[in-house]
């Protein structure tokens, strides 16, 4: 991972939104990339199978650095923010992950079952879900199927 | 107008208002507010009816890492102080995970979930056992003896009588590859398996007096449940098969063994996940009657089964709510044998606390909303219990910061 990429996801993770950069890409200036497709991953730490694909996902999104698709994470359990993120760090955690309020801006409803990962189009429309554990290859099978540059 | 005349009026109207929104259907079911000894800073509460026909409130207080564990007892309408069970730093506090209180003929018992070991998520379930006679709190005893550092939790309690208690928990003593086995060198060939439903019977000082693994395959993360019925104890739980069909299934302890587990109904919902949403048992008699979520097709729904024969065969399924519900259910019965439900009906972000009655041969004599709530998680597993014909309801009010609730709910229902 670069120096640049580890900084923003630094900063991402510890909760802070960049200018045009933030954890949605909802707030891209007017020269930058358009708004990103998203992996939206729903983890708890009661979740045994979620913390199984974590590290899945992390290469993922160490894969998906240049791309234009992003991987973000949820804490399903909703604690407060200085409970996810010290969780999330726990778990191991790469990938940035949301705000209440930016899962709220998602429009999103809470999985049934977990784990959940959901592809969400640049405009967050929900393109497919997927239940149940996750691998690098299952995902970029579905990124392929869904014709998402990646 | 004289301000504490405007003050008079004003609390005149609102107590007027708070009333006339209490009473609904025509008068026929009142909800009362109820004021226990809780905090801010007050969640995970659990409600529970012992034999002698008080009604005791758990719950856990939280600041900063300290999680605190408490009960107070309601008798005759009058409210004991909050009595501090156990508290600690190292807790395994979830919303969906919760600690449990049973009261025996000669004492308590009450759980917690502990971290086994710094950095992981593997937890132990530790359980104090009260000695009514000492008035004092045992040491505390991990329930399990694997000493496999792993999940351990969603605990259900029963009073058994002469001081013995009855637990069932999922244990996730296979989940882990063998080397993390004390007897690792004598199973090298352990695999990783899945999650297991056990249960035990302990004495009033918490010794182990029998233990039974009840399915060796189980959901991961839902509540169990359990009751007595007239045959003996039944488990309910969250199945899993080889085909990730994750069903409601019941075992029950019947002359002298447990039976193999059957599905409560055949709801077929293939899910590759854990749903987080137990279901709820409760007996009376032979009268026993399950509640549970189910979402097969991405369908959301509350459904409940009914058996006359303790379990042993439950009739079809019925739908008490379908589309807007996230479950959480919760379930007691009535000394008139009526059964009890609650459940969280979604709106949204939004969620409404829904109490419903229902006849033994399962027809809707009457519902209401207790109060509104959120969808959250953090407004955590609502929990009822019944004192002769009220019901009695405990949740989390998440509007500013974090109560624990309670309401007792009255059905005037007309004589048939």
């Amino acid at each position: 991972m670069s120096p640049l990429r580890y900084t923003i996801m630094a900063l991402l993770v510890a909760g802070v939104s960049l200018p045009g950069l933030n954890a949605l890409g909802t707030e891209p200036t007017p020269s930058q990339t358009p708004a990103p497709w998203k992996i939206v991953n729903y983890w708890s730490t009661t979740c045994a199978p979620c913390r199984i694909e974590i590290p899945e996902l992390n290469l993922l999104f160490a894969e998906l650095a240049a791309s234009n698709v992003q991987v973000l994470g949820v804490n399903f359990d909703e604690d407060d923010r200085q409970t996810t993120l010290r969780l999330a760090r726990r778990l191991g955690i790469e990938f940035p992950t949301l705000t209440l309020s930016e899962v709220e801006a998602l429009g999103l409803s809470p999985p049934t079952a977990l784990p959940t990962t959901y592809i969400l189009s640049p405009t967050n429309e929900m393109l497919t879900k997927l239940v149940g554990i996750q691998t690098k290859a299952s995902v970029y099978t579905i990124l392929t199927k869904l014709a998402i540059p990646h | 107008m004289r301000p504490n005349v405007i003050k008079n009026l004003l609390q005149f109207l609102l107590i007027g208002t708070l009333l006339m929104s209490l009473k609904t259907q025509a008068q026929n079911i009142q909800v009362s507010m109820l004021t226990p000894p809780v905090t801010d800073q007050t969640s995970l509460s659990r409600v529970i009816t012992d034999a002698k026909g008080n009604v005791h409130l758990s719950w856990v207080a939280s600041k900063d890492d300290n999680s605190a564990l408490y009960y107070a007892t309601l008798t005759d309408a009058n409210w004991s102080p909050a009595h501090l069970i156990q508290q600690g730093n190292d807790w395994f506090v979830n919303w969906a995970d919760f600690p449990f209180l049973a009261v025996t003929d000669t004492g308590m018992v009450a759980h917690w979930l502990q971290k086994s070991a710094e950095g992981t998520y593997d937890y132990d379930i530790n359980a104090v056992f009260f000695d009514q006679e000492k008035h004092i709190w045992g040491q505390p005893v991990i329930i399990h003896k694997d000493g496999v550092s792993a999940e351990h939790g969603f605990v259900s309690m029963l009073p058994l009588g002469e001081g013995r208690s009855f637990m069932t928990w999922l244990d996730g003593r296979n989940t882990k590859p063998a080397m993390s086995h004390p007897d690792a060198d004598k199973d090298e060939h352990a695999m990783a398996g899945g999650m297991t439903l056990r249960a035990a019977v302990f004495d009033r000082h918490g010794e182990t007096l029998e233990e039974w693994e009840l399915d060796g395959l189980t959901c991961d993360c839902c509540n169990t449940s359990s009751a007595m019925t007239a045959r003996g104890p039944v488990v309910v739980y969250r199945d899993r098969t080889e085909q990730e069909i994750r069903d409601i299934y019941i075992t029950r302890f019947d002359d002298s063994r447990w039976t193999e587990p059957l599905a409560v109904s055949n709801d077929h919902w293939e899910v590759a996940g854990c749903p987080v949403n137990g279901p709820a048992v409760a007996a009376q008699g032979h009268l026993t009657a399950v509640v549970w979520f189910t979402a097969k097709d991405d369908q959301p729904k509350v459904q409940l089964a009914i058996s006359n024969n303790d379990g042993a065969a439950f009739g079809t399924p019925i739908l008490v709510d379908q589309g807007a519900t996230n479950g959480r259910v919760s379930m007691a019965i009535l000394d008139s044998g009526d059964i009890a439900i609650s459940w969280l009906h979604t709106n949204g972000k939004d969620a409404a606390l829904k109490v419903a009655l229902y006849s033994q041969a399962g027809k809707l004599l009457a519902d209401t909303e207790v109060a509104g709530t959120q969808s959250s998680r953090r407004s955590g597993f609502p929990v009822i219990t019944s004192q002769g014909n009220d019901i009695y309801v405990t949740w989390t009010d998440i509007s500013a910061g974090s109560q624990v609730k309670m309401a007792r709910v009255r059905f005037h229902l007309p004589a048939v």
